[in-house]
């Protein structure tokens, strides 16, 4: 015990005069600082505004964030005490002397282990400081018990070092290798890393079996708390019972702790306590040499002298290039034959492999491993190693010959330091070359793999070796500086990760410039449509700017390189002034191309263009909201008409145009004041057919007033002139607009005048809101309100418009909008095109896109006549088009059918780049983007047809929303968006069957669930939505689909008959604005289809928030006499009612729900028996005769009810 | 050849003065620098092999100034640091064709045949292939000499060369240092007085960074002959006795008694009988003349 308790005392001293200890603890501390105190950093505090940064979620999330960043230190620690005696030859005085094991490895493990928790430790006081700085935000700070911050810390941080420390104490203590130690950390991370990007990429809906097995707790965080309403990321901590998650928490710490115990078991098993054993290889290895040597030298050699032969030694151009070949080679041999390199390319290639095996999939969508998915994929991971071969090496080569100790013979031979360090830089570009092209070509395996050949290598080598490479080296130039500068290698380690880390936490802090940010450039987004596009340019002056400065840092370090015994840096100082002169011209140079570059930069981004940084724009759009809220009611006229020639210049991503609207006065009193809001600045020159002055305008124009001499009266109608346009200078750092493009453009009438203010531009965020001193957004108001109610919810400013326009683009390009294409004509050179929507009045909404085209045509025979369906697409993207084309007419079929006539003979749908990731439904024409439609594959019939679904449900808008429109109220968004999500999803239930709709339904609820725990204000029930999509979408469909399922699709299908036919075109014809239905309206006609006993179906869906907790408790079966089987099935249900913030309230339950039998395997069972049953709170048991043998049995089996746990619904059924 | 030295001196940053304005001039031949540790050899050493800058002095290398035109000095130069290491995973062959490389050797076959007849002179031929970094202590140091005499260097500088190798390859290595040494310049600094005897017709002792003799080793043996004395002595009382009384120079032991030298002009006293000089003692005596100054 004595000799325990020494060494144990031995290592906490050691470690606690390690400066690495205090370094560790502060960063520990400032991290949960950070995490606590700034609302920039951290994956809570940057996330939903209302969960408290100091609650019991916020710690834990912030504990498993430091567990996984942890992992490293805690390899660090564990790793080098039983090291450090192998390393230092204190092994043959320590095992020499009479230890015990227990002594030896137990005081070295216990003090590790206190070292590590101690250091971990700084967590604590870290959140605690967090919650007393001024500038944190108090609204989200509690006064905590201190169990929110000792619980995470003990149950999450504590048991991992325990496991991990163990595990790692262990690979030491028998590898007994220096670069062992050294990697296991990172090795675990990465592997960790490439476990939860498995999981968390492809959005899998399994979660226990992840969960149970994550040693840190991404996963396992996920399948606790994946569905946690803010009140319960407030109160809640994990749950320690076998109940909650099906004991997920429990089970998983069991796990670890076992495995930590195993560890230590092995430890004791397999540690020889014997220097011959422990020094067994190396002097096996030397005694071989020996004996071979023995062998070789019995024959006596003459002891005459030998001459050396005589040699030239040439200096000379020749002779330098010479040895910086040989130097080149000698270094790269280096690195190549040394283990740890394989270990991280090996590592590296298993990553980005297994990465690139789920390139693009997403929540059970497949799609086509196109190259700028799988570079995404494969690069994402690799990105990292990338960084670390740069710095790690950059550190062994500058280091490399004080660390063999060969400083002394390399130092005094006649090589110029230039030669040198270009020897150790071409080896460092080499490896990085090399492992570059190691995860192209897994890319391009992994493409075959899965059976798409399409290899588009020139976009392989664009980025991975003109745009990543360039970045890297300029983080390897800068680590070799750095390196050279400082005394100490793993001092320039944490020097590079410092700079590394610093630039995203300065980004988030609003420090967005590229020049200032190290070895930064602007994002950029690869689309097949536009290849690099306009990101070449701001790529292409970043990199060099950056690459410059770079440049020079790696001159300076040849001025400053170690030479000769002493190495101070001021000796080296003194030295730089000696050399400045052989280096000065390639200083200059490097200088030069830096001011150079970075001026033009400048001058692109700061002068031709504004610079505004994230704050700034929301500053702006607070200023507006400030300034111009009061004139939200200001009765304004609305535009009835519009008509407009705009030209697009692709090549220059610029339009101009001229715009006429026609307005009139819809209110009962004059109107003298025209108020424009010019959201976009891309609108001048408004002038209206009488006379008129401008009262007040903004600055940059975005809020004008201006003033008719002679008001408007009621009903009367007046013309307004403007010109319209935007015209791209340069280029900017970052936030190029999306709509402007060379190959699909695609920007919408948010470019033209509205009148009077729009609250679209007001901050939606509450924390932003709250930074910006705004107070909370004003909502939408109730049902019935009597200006909402006659208000466009869509288009504030018009109700319904007729709409012709002529556009025209270069001769090469299409140019599109909504409208029939009158006539098309070549002039000067350009393309124009004339559209016309002829008597049908539409919604003000429309859009230009233009683009190089394939388009594949076909028609339907409508209910009044034949539609054109059109698909306008890139060549190469041909594979989903005629999924579009059948899904539109399935969805024309189906909605002609159900709800009404179609109101155009056309429907088009137009890919545009994947810089924006939606689809918009216009008046007959949908832009679609690249990203989500286009390169879909369907494979398997499982795989969600996410194209179908998507065209399927923009097709539906043309009813809902341009046929439908709801008033401006609370609700009325579920009116456009529910119901088209319905349409489509009966469209996709019509074509793959309603066992198929399982899969889809789940990712729906999954969806749902996530949405609302993370919403940022309060959920709304669905008939009384605002902003929150998750309702109107997710919660939506299901509950409209469910409905079809409890009432009948027919009858579903007639309420909304009947409601469109009364309510479609509301307000098109009346010179005076009437009311818009509401939500109201719509739920009237779906009760009046809905039997008495289910009412409250549309009570619990629509009106309220309503969860259930369904659960299959057992399932047993028994064959019978007559070859039956007889399933005996134990369900519980519970139901509650949940205000907007999560609090839940149970709710007497006697509801009828699907009790089902099912055969086949888990997640593609098909029912055997399905039948409603009522059901009441508590346990029921239903017995239940099928023919066939069942594997499942459950209740809600298909997740048709919104259900919490929705996984525990079934259960295998088991033999009596 | 001829190096000239000085009025070197050097003060390093910790206050350590390990050289006090050193002077010495070097022919065409060996020399050999004698000295306890920390006496500033290597200091001197890293110095001429242009590692290190002294506080003030010169040094002259047949007209080139050595501390300012190190890239020339090492064109001509072969070193053999006190202490060094090698790269890992690289053979004695590879290590040695690269040096020779570096080393303005680029004529591949002359590069192959001076590679091999220096292994063959370090006797690493049969383990040429194998990895430095299983090398024995001595087998390391071979491998240094071969790399200091890599290319007909024309200053050949060696510290400690002999430290770790076998009595056979010490004779070996003087042997072969001696043949080249024709019109080339080595320095050889050391510890062990008999490798300055065997080899080096020039020589000087160093101690506290100061030259205390420069001289040939015969010179030096003449200066004290006739004057040492040795005596074979009972115990220790005997020899602080003596100690008090006499210059003692040095004792050893002669099959487990004890045998004490004394410089003397005139035998010291009954017992003591005269005994042929040796350069130890010219060694021992300049340290202690110089301690007692």
């Amino acid at each position: 015990m004595r000799q325990f308790l020494e060494f144990f005392l031995f290592e906490l001293k050691f470690r606690f005069k390690s400066i690495s200890t205090y370094v560790y603890f502060a960063l520990w501390l400032i991290f949960s600082f950070l995490c606590v105190a700034s609302e920039n950093f951290g994956g809570v505090a940057t996330g939903n505004g209302k969960v408290l940064v100091n609650g019991p979620w916020a710690n834990i999330s912030n504990d498993i964030s430091a567990s996984f960043f942890g992992i490293i230190i805690i390899g660090a620690i564990f790793g080098t005490s039983i090291l450090r005696d192998f390393q230092r030859d204190t092994t043959q005085i320590i095992f020499t002397k009479p230890i015990s094991k227990f002594a030896y490895l137990g005081g070295r493990w216990l003090g590790s282990f206190v070292a590590t928790v101690v250091v971990f430790f700084g967590l604590i006081p870290g959140e605690m400081l967090g919650t007393l700085a001024p500038w944190a935000d108090h609204t989200r700070i509690a006064h905590a018990p201190l169990i929110w911050y000792f619980w995470p810390f003990f149950s999450i941080i504590v048991v991992q070092i325990f496991f991990l420390g163990s595990l790692f104490f262990l690979v030491a203590a028998l590898s007994r290798r220096v670069f062992v130690v050294y990697l296991q950390g990172a090795a675990v991370f990465a592997l960790y890393l490439f476990y939860a990007g498995a999981f968390l990429s492809t959005r899998s809906l399994n979660r226990f079996w992840p969960g149970i097995f994550d040693p840190v707790g991404i996963l396992l965080s996920d399948g606790l708390s994946r569905y946690w309403t803010v009140v319960d990321k407030n109160t809640l901590l994990f749950s320690w019972s076998p109940h909650v998650a099906r004991g997920l928490f429990l089970y998983n710490r069991l796990v670890w702790c076992g495995f930590g115990v195993l560890t230590l078991a092995a430890l004791w098993i397999l540690f020889p306590m014997s220097l011959e054993a422990l020094t067994a290889r190396a002097s096996s290895r030397r005694a071989k040499l020996a004996a071979e040597q023995d062998e070789d030298i019995t024959p006596v050699r003459s002891l005459v002298v030998a001459r050396t032969p005589l040699v030239h030694h040439l200096f000379g151009p020749a002779t330098t290039w010479a040895q910086y070949w040989s130097l080149t080679r000698m270094r790269m041999r280096n690195i190549v034959r040394d283990i740890p390199f394989w270990v991280l390319l090996i590592l590296m290639a298993g990553l980005a492999c297994s990465n690139g095996r789920f390139a693009g999939k997403l929540e059970g969508e497949n799609v086509w491993p196109v190259t700028y998915l799988m570079l995404q994929a494969v690069e994402g991971i690799a990105i990292l190693f990338f960084y670390i071969i740069a710095a790690f090496y950059a550190a062994e080569l500058v280091w490399r010959e004080r660390d063999t100790r060969f400083e002394g013979i390399h130092d005094a031979l006649p090589i110029g330091e230039a030669t040198d360090w270009l020897s150790k830089f071409t080896a460092l570009c080499f490896v990085e070359l090399v492992v570059l092209a190691v995860a192209g070509l897994c890319g391009v395996f992994m493409q075959a793999i899965q059976g798409y050949y399409h290899f588009e290598l020139l976009q392989y080598f664009k980025e991975l070796y003109v745009v990543t490479f360039p970045q890297i080296l300029v983080y390897a130039l800068l680590a070799m500086f750095v390196q050279t500068v400082v005394s100490n290698k793993f001092l320039g380690h944490g020097i590079v990760i410092g700079v590394f880390v610093l630039q995203p936490i300065l980004y988030n802090f609003g420090w967005e410039n590229t020049l200032y940010l190290f070895g930064q450039i602007p994002p950029y987004t690869y689309s097949d449509m536009n290849g690099y596009g306009h990101f070449v340019l701001p790529l292409f002056w970043s990199i060099t700017y950056w690459l410059s400065i770079a440049a020079f840092l790696g001159v300076l370090s040849i001025g400053l390189a170690r030479r000769g015994a002493e190495d101070s840096l001021v000796v080296r100082l003194r030295g730089l002034r000696h050399n400045l002169r052989s280096i000065a011209p390639a200083l200059a140079v490097c200088l030069l191309v830096a001011i150079g570059s970075g001026v033009w930069f400048y001058y692109n981004a700061h002068v031709l263009n504004e610079y505004l940084t994230a704050k700034d724009r929301r500053d702006i759009q607070a200023n507006y909201e400030r300034d111009f809220k009061k004139y939200e009611h200001v009765p304004e006229p609305k535009i009835i008409s519009v008509d407009a020639s705009i030209d697009i210049y692709p090549e220059r991503r610029s339009f101009s145009g001229k715009g006429h609207f026609v307005l009139q006065n819809k209110t009962p009193h004059p109107i003298s004041a025209i108020h424009v809001t010019n959201g976009r600045q891309s609108v001048s020159h408004v002038v209206f057919d009488r006379p008129f002055h401008v009262v007040s305008s903004s600055p940059r124009a975005l809020y004008s007033i201006y003033a008719l001499d002679k008001p408007l009266a009621p009903g009367e109608t007046m013309n307004m002139n403007f010109d319209v346009g935007y015209t791209s200078r340069g280029f900017k750092d970052g936030n190029e607009r999306a709509e402007l493009a060379y190959n699909g453009t695609f920007f919408d009438s948010d470019y033209f005048p509205s009148l009077g203010y729009s609250a679209g531009e007001e901050i939606t965020d509450p924390r932003r809101r709250r930074e910006e001193h705004l107070g909370p957004q004003e909502l939408l108001p109730p049902r019935g309100d009597a200006l909402g109610s006659v208000t466009n919810l869509f288009t504030t400013d018009s109700d319904w418009i007729h709409y012709t326009t002529t556009v025209s683009t270069s001769a090469d390009q299409i140019a599109l909008a909504p409208g029939y294409l009158q006539k098309d004509w070549i002039a000067n050179g350009r393309h124009y095109f004339t559209y016309d929507m002829g008597q049908v009045q539409t919604l003000d909404f429309y859009a230009y896109v233009s683009g190089n085209y394939q388009v594949t045509r076909d028609t339907y025979q409508g209910v009044t006549g034949p539609i054109a369906i059109e698909v306008y697409h890139l060549p190469e993207h041909s594979f989903d088009v005629s999924d579009m084309i059948a899904a539109s007419k399935a969805g024309l079929a189906f909605y002609e059918k159900a709800y009404s006539p179609y109101q155009f003979r056309q429907y088009r749908i137009i890919e545009f780049p994947r810089y924006r990731t939606f689809a918009q439904s216009f008046p007959n024409t949908v832009p679609f983007s690249e990203a989500i439609g286009f390169i879909e594959r369907m494979e398997k019939p499982t795989d969600i047809d996410f194209t179908y679904f998507v065209t399927a449900h923009e097709l539906a808008h043309q009813w809902w929303g341009h046929q439908l429109i709801g008033g401006r109220v609370a609700g009325s968004n579920m009116m456009a968006e529910t119901l088209a999500e319905y349409s489509a999803l009966m469209t996709m239930q019509h074509r793959y069957g309603a066992a198929n709709m399982h899969k889809f339904l789940r990712y729906e609820l999954d969806r749902y669930l996530r949405g609302r725990g993370a919403e940022v204000r309060r959920e709304e029930p669905l008939a009384q939505v605002q902003q929150e999509d998750y309702v109107w979408y997710q919660k939506g469909g299901q509950v409209m689909y469910t409905l079809a399922d409890y009432i009948g699709e027919d009858k579903v299908d007639l309420a909304l008959h009947n409601f469109l036919m009364q309510y479609r075109y509301a307000n098109a014809s009346d010179a005076q604005s009437g009311p818009y239905p509401d939500t109201r309206e719509l739920v009237a006609a779906l009760r009046a289809q809905t039997p008495a006993d289910l009412q409250y179906y549309i009570d619990d869906n629509f009106e309220n928030i309503v969860l259930y907790d369904n659960k299959a408790v057992s399932a047993t079966v028994t064959p019978t006499a007559d070859r039956k089987y007889k399933v005996t099935l134990v369900v519980e249900a519970h139901k509650v009612k949940s205000d907007g913030s999560g609090n839940e309230s149970p709710m007497h339950l006697h509801d009828l729900v699907d009790i089902g039998v099912l055969t086949g395997p888990r997640d593609a069972e098909k029912p055997l028996y399905l039948k409603k049953e009522w059901i009441s709170d508590g346990q029921q048991t239903f017995t239940i005769t099928v023919d066939q043998m069942p594997t499942r049995a459950g209740i809600d089996p298909f997740n048709k009810l919104i259900d919490r746990n929705e996984d525990d619904n079934e259960i295998d059924v088991v033999k009596k | 050849m001829a190096l000239t030295i000085s009025g070197l001196s050097k003060t390093y940053p910790n206050g350590v003065k390990a050289l006090r304005n050193v002077s010495l001039s070097i022919g065409s031949n060996m020399f050999g620098l004698l000295g306890p540790n920390g006496a500033g050899k290597s200091t001197l050493m890293r110095t001429l092999a242009t590692l290190q800058d002294p506080d003030s002095g010169s040094v002259d290398l047949d007209g080139l100034d050595v501390l300012a035109k190190k890239m020339e000095v090492r064109k001509v130069l072969g070193y053999l640091p006190q202490e060094f290491g090698v790269y890992p995973r690289v053979s004695a062959l590879d290590m040695l064709l690269h040096l020779a490389v570096l080393k303005g050797i680029t004529k591949t076959k002359e590069r192959k045949e001076v590679v091999n007849a220096l292994l063959h002179q370090t006797n690493l031929w049969d383990v040429r292939k194998k990895s430095l970094a299983t090398y024995s202590g001595g087998m390391k140091q071979r491998f240094g000499i071969a790399q200091a005499l890599l290319g007909n260097p024309k200053l050949i500088i060696v510290d400690e060369p002999t430290a770790g190798l076998d009595p056979a390859e010490r004779n070996r290595f003087l042997n072969l240092l001696s043949s080249i040494a024709d019109n080339v310049t080595v320095i050889l600094s050391t510890h062990i007085v008999d490798d300055v005897r065997e080899l080096c017709p020039r020589m000087a002792i160093m101690a506290n960074g100061a030259v205390l003799v420069e001289s040939s080793p015969a010179e030096a043996l003449g200066a004290i002959h006739g004057r040492m004395w040795s005596k074979v002595i009972s115990g220790d009382e005997e020899l602080k006795a003596l100690e008090s009384s006499q210059q003692v120079v040095s004792t050893h032991l002669i099959g487990g008694q004890q045998e004490v030298r004394v410089y003397a002009e005139s035998s010291p006293g009954e017992g003591f009988r005269a005994s042929e000089s040796e350069l130890e003692d010219v060694y021992f005596l300049s340290l202690a003349r110089h301690a007692n100054n």
